[in-house]
């Protein structure tokens, strides 16, 4: 029955799309998005204030042995994320998508916004499902949604080729949570995520984890199945990668979740604990030095995901560490931060995303080398982007801190309380380091695209966007401003939805948290008003003092000119020269050689290829192609043949079972 | 008590300089410039109207106060031997390292402001080394909180230390491992000289070449501070392993800076640029190694 009404509910959201005028239909796509995302976001608000969650559909007689969905207080944290990234997403595509209207016909308008509305329902579909046909149907129903978005400029080349490296990773991931339920269903006679519980009792847990891992892992963008994250972001319209990564990789982390925690108190949990945070340092690292490498402003967001992913897999591993030796503290702090990460990333990397969307339209390129100086063109676009970037820094007073700081309050009190002391170093380390390159990652990247001189004409006449889109960037804004002066309120309603992996009354998590978050609050606003009273003593100052204006000092150097600026990419060459073996480099023309001492013009392109790339364009590619082509031979083209094949394999069943193979 | 803490720490980074000036004055066998020196520079600065560059923004302006107050909220974790700091909380020293962070960020972001050339330079050196040393100075915290059991700076330092011989040498390595993290974050030799004049070879200097009158005293204010909280820190772990009294703690903090910084600055010369990187990764990994030996001791503690 859940079928017949999705399907029906499908050709509802079509029809009602593509019968609407062109102009009008973000509006129908809003319209069907924000009545979910209320609905859902009402329920989710109740769950999560203590309302006992029922079930949403329940199946009986269903393919794993029935089927049902209901909204615990985990599927209401992540139905709050996807309702405020979706409904925020459809509203910035209207200023966004405007200019393109034209050029595209109505019906592929029709099926982009069709797909975006689609791509709502089916990724709450996702956290609401207990697991089983339904989990699947809706992921599948999600992955093909958002394969559809990424393709809204299917004429570039570059955009049908990473839709389509997408859609087939995106299988492959596929392909491994199936393998996972049918084993689950073939020895429990159930495939939900309760059943899993059960499963990992009885049967070995690792294996079945690490397939889990793998095929939630390839959505969330793990190491080192992250590869089709930065070519996907750069080729999908920018509202689309603001609810891809921002939203979409979360569904992902949802599902390591659920696996997770149906390990439960087993001894296997460490070994899943360690196996989580050694993940979760090597994609954080990755994923954040090759984001201070990256050029082009989606590509080094993207590859900030990555980052923010692997810092969500070293809480839940510390968590699970922390669970695992029986420190409750360590135990809630992963698990709180891990869940305050998520949310928090979603609320600034869609931000930020939006904030690309406003320069790509205005400037039309992401290139950090031919950008500049947006923050005089763009003043309000420029004073989102700035606080977003403070807040994926985890700089206070912003929401980022609260939850790093979360997660290091686990790390320390596991080396402090002596429980999980080396895994907690490792992770300190690696976290500290984390944090402070992605300090220069989002220096490199604000401080090229927004100040200093523009490097090029186009974006020295950039205007700032349409207040619909501002309106829309607001929305996470919200979010990154209430967590992190209100971090208390935040945490309360996170740690309601830890429930689910960890056994502490809220109460309790309140008492061992409140301190450190009181504090935390407290600073955000005593830094606020110690940096207020400083600006107001600087201006009383300076007032009726000489204040004059002229050039930058160039050092004595009188013949600067705006291509001297440092570009983003002798920015981030220092990191470059240490992390090289990361990378594979290439350079287009030549640079200045060292004897020149008057030279002439050169041009030269420099660019850093993920290594990991490579893994997916080897040797073995190729042998794969070839086998391929011999089996293409089959296909003739010929009904007869075809008639032969199927005659050829009921013969084949049909002896099989005769000899009792089968 | 609180509030004799922060002024020992205002009073500290205030004698900081005076004696780092003094020390190379001496060892140079110059007479040297007056104690307070440093101090009438900046009411100088004070004094000055301003010039801007036409190509920044308002968040050139804003950045000196932003780096100054957070600079100032960071003191305010900071214990001086047995006394309380105004702020103590579970985390706080994630909170002092993310409050530094704050304050370099705006100052790189300003740098960048300027479109200069030679800002740009200063301000990529200065995030990468940053983000370098950052990991040595978790792990240094790391290694207290395994020592202490606990995760505030008010208690960081309450190892119980001073009859067990072998937490002396951790707290002394640690002590060792913050002086070198001074030497990195308040840009001074070897890793930045702060009184070079070629701008091609400046890391702090160069991030302010546009700076001057309130702004530039505000930023060199700052460095003071942030100088001062961080010498406390190993002055504190030298303290707790001898005598953990204020007293003891707050002059130490400007003796072990004062002298090492100028007893470096007037012996060794500035690394070359590209050895910076591995002279901060090896104070990592020193840090990692105390905390390694660290782990040792306790796990043997732990037996008997």
């Amino acid at each position: 029955m859940l079928f017949i009404y999705t399907l029906l509910f499908l050709v509802l959201v079509v029809v009602a799309i593509f019968s609407t005028p062109l102009r009008a239909k973000v509006w129908t796509a809003f319209t069907l998005t924000g009545l979910g995302a209320l609905w859902a976001s009402i329920r989710a608000i109740g769950v999560l204030a203590g309302a006992t969650p029922e079930k949403l559909w329940d199946l009986p007689e269903t393919l794993f042995g029935g089927d049902s969905g209901s909204m615990d207080p985990l599927s209401a944290l992540f139905a709050v994320l996807i309702s405020i990234g979706s409904v925020a997403s459809v509203l910035y595509s209207r200023g966004y998508l405007s200019h393109t209207l034209r050029e595209k016909s109505p019906a592929h308008v029709s099926l982009h916004y069709t797909a975006l509305t689609v791509m709502f329902y089916a990724m709450l579909g996702v956290v609401c499902s207990d697991g089983g046909i339904s989990f699947l149907f809706f992921w599948e129903l999600m992955t093909v949604a958002s394969f559809l978005l990424i393709l809204y400029d299917a004429q570039r080349r570059e955009v049908s080729r990473a839709a389509l490296a997408y859609l087939i990773m995106m299988h492959v991931g596929f392909v491994l949570l199936v393998v996972g339920f049918v084993r689950l269903d073939a020895v429990c006679g159930r495939a939900t995520f309760d059943a899993l519980g059960s499963y990992f009792q009885t049967k070995a847990p690792l294996p079945l984890f690490v397939v889990f891992l793998a095929g939630f892992g390839m959505k969330a963008g793990m190491f080192p199945l992250h590869v089709w994250l930065p070519e996907a972001h750069p080729a999908a319209p920018s509202h689309v990668s603001a609810l891809m990564s921002g939203v979409m990789i979360k569904t992902g982390i949802y599902g390591i979740l659920r696996t997770t925690a149906a390990l439960g108190d087993l001894p296997v949990l460490r070994t899943a604990g360690l196996i989580l945070l050694v993940l979760g340092i090597v994609t954080g690292l990755w994923g954040v030095i090759l984001a201070a490498m990256q050029n082009d402003v989606k590509r080094l967001l993207a590859y900030s995901s990555i980052e923010n992913v692997g810092i969500i897999l070293l809480a839940l591993g510390i968590a699970a560490l922390g669970k695992a030796s029986g420190n409750q503290l360590v135990a809630l702090c992963g698990i709180a931060g891990a869940l305050l990460h998520t949310l928090n990333h979603s609320f600034f990397k869609t931000l930020l995303f939006f904030g690309a969307g406003n320069i790509l339209s205005q400037t039309h390129t992401t290139s950090l080398d031919a950008l500049g100086g947006l923050s005089r063109h763009m003043p309000l676009t420029s004073l989102l982007f700035l606080t977003a970037t403070a807040a994926i820094c985890a700089l206070p007073p912003l929401n980022g801190f609260i939850s790093e700081l979360l997660i290091y309050l686990g790390l320390l009190d596991g080396i402090a309380s002596g429980s999980d002391i080396l895994a907690s170093a490792a992770g300190l380390a690696s976290l500290a380091l984390i944090g402070g390159l992605a300090v220069l990652a989002f220096t490199k990247l604000y401080g090229t695209v927004f100040l200093g001189s523009p490097r090029s004409h186009e974006v020295a006449e950039a205007s700032e966007v349409d207040n619909l889109r501002l309106a829309a960037m607001a929305l996470p804004l919200t979010g990154i401003l209430v967590v992190g002066f209100f971090p208390r309120m935040a945490v309360a309603g996170v740690t309601r939805a830890a429930g689910f992996f960890l056994r502490t009354p809220s109460d309790a998590a309140d008492w061992l948290l409140s301190p450190t978050l009181a504090a935390a609050g407290g600073i955000a606003w005593g830094l606020i008003a110690v940096v207020a009273l400083l600006l107001w003593l600087r201006h009383r100052t300076l007032r009726g003092r000489r204040i004059v204006e002229g050039p930058t000092w160039g050092c004595g150097f009188t013949a600067t000119n705006i291509r001297m600026q440092y570009t983003g990419e002798s920015f981030s060459e220092g990191l470059q020269s240490i992390a090289t073996s990361l990378t594979q480099n290439s350079g287009e023309g030549s640079p200045v050689g060292k004897g020149e001492i008057f030279p002439d013009a050169h041009r030269f392109d420099v660019g850093h290829r993920d290594r990991i790339g490579r893994l997916f364009s080897a040797w073995w590619v190729e042998l794969l192609r070839l086998i391929n082509q011999r089996v293409m031979r089959l296909r003739t083209g010929k009904i007869n043949h075809y008639v032969l094949f199927a005659l050829a394999f009921l013969v084949l069943v049909f002896l099989l079972s005769i000899l009792n193979v089968i | 008590m609180a509030l004799l803490n922060t002024l020992l720490l205002l009073l500290t980074a205030l004698c900081i300089p005076g004696l780092i000036n003094r020390t190379r004055a001496r060892l140079a066998g110059r007479k040297g410039i007056r104690f307070a020196q440093h101090l009438h520079d900046v009411r100088l600065l004070l004094r000055k109207g301003a010039v801007y560059s036409t190509t920044t923004t308002v968040l050139f302006r804003t950045a000196p106060s932003v780096l100054l107050g957070t600079s100032f909220v960071a003191l305010l974790f900071i214990p001086v031997g047995d006394l309380p700091p105004v702020l103590s909380f579970d985390g706080d020293v994630v909170a002092f390292a993310y409050l530094l962070a704050l304050g370099r960020g705006a100052l790189i972001l300003a740098a960048m402001d300027t479109g200069s050339s030679f800002e740009g330079m200063g301000a990529s050196r200065e995030a990468l080394y940053g983000a370098l040393v950052e990991p040595a100075l978790m792990l240094t915290f790391g290694t207290l909180a395994l020592l202490s059991g606990h995760t505030s700076f008010a208690a960081l330092f309450d190892a119980g230390a001073a009859d067990d011989t072998k937490l002396i040498i951790v707290l002394l390595l640690a002590a060792y491992v913050l002086t070198k993290i001074v030497f990195t974050e308040s840009g001074r030799l070897p890793v930045d000289d702060p009184r070079t004049h070629l701008e091609l070879t400046m890391i702090h200097e160069v991030m302010c070449l546009d700076y001057c009158g309130v702004d530039l005293a505000y930023i060199k204010i700052s460095t003071w501070l942030k100088g001062a909280a961080l010498s406390m820190l190993a002055a504190d772990a030298v303290a707790a392993a001898l005598c953990p009294r204020w007293w003891v703690a707050a002059p130490l903090s400007v003796l072990l800076t004062g002298l090492s910084v100028g007893i470096v600055e007037s012996t060794q010369a500035r690394n070359k640029l590209i050895r910076n990187t591995t002279f901060i990764l090896t104070i990592t990994a020193l840090a990692a190694l105390i905390f390694f030996t660290g782990y040792l001791l306790h796990l043997n503690i732990g037996i008997q």
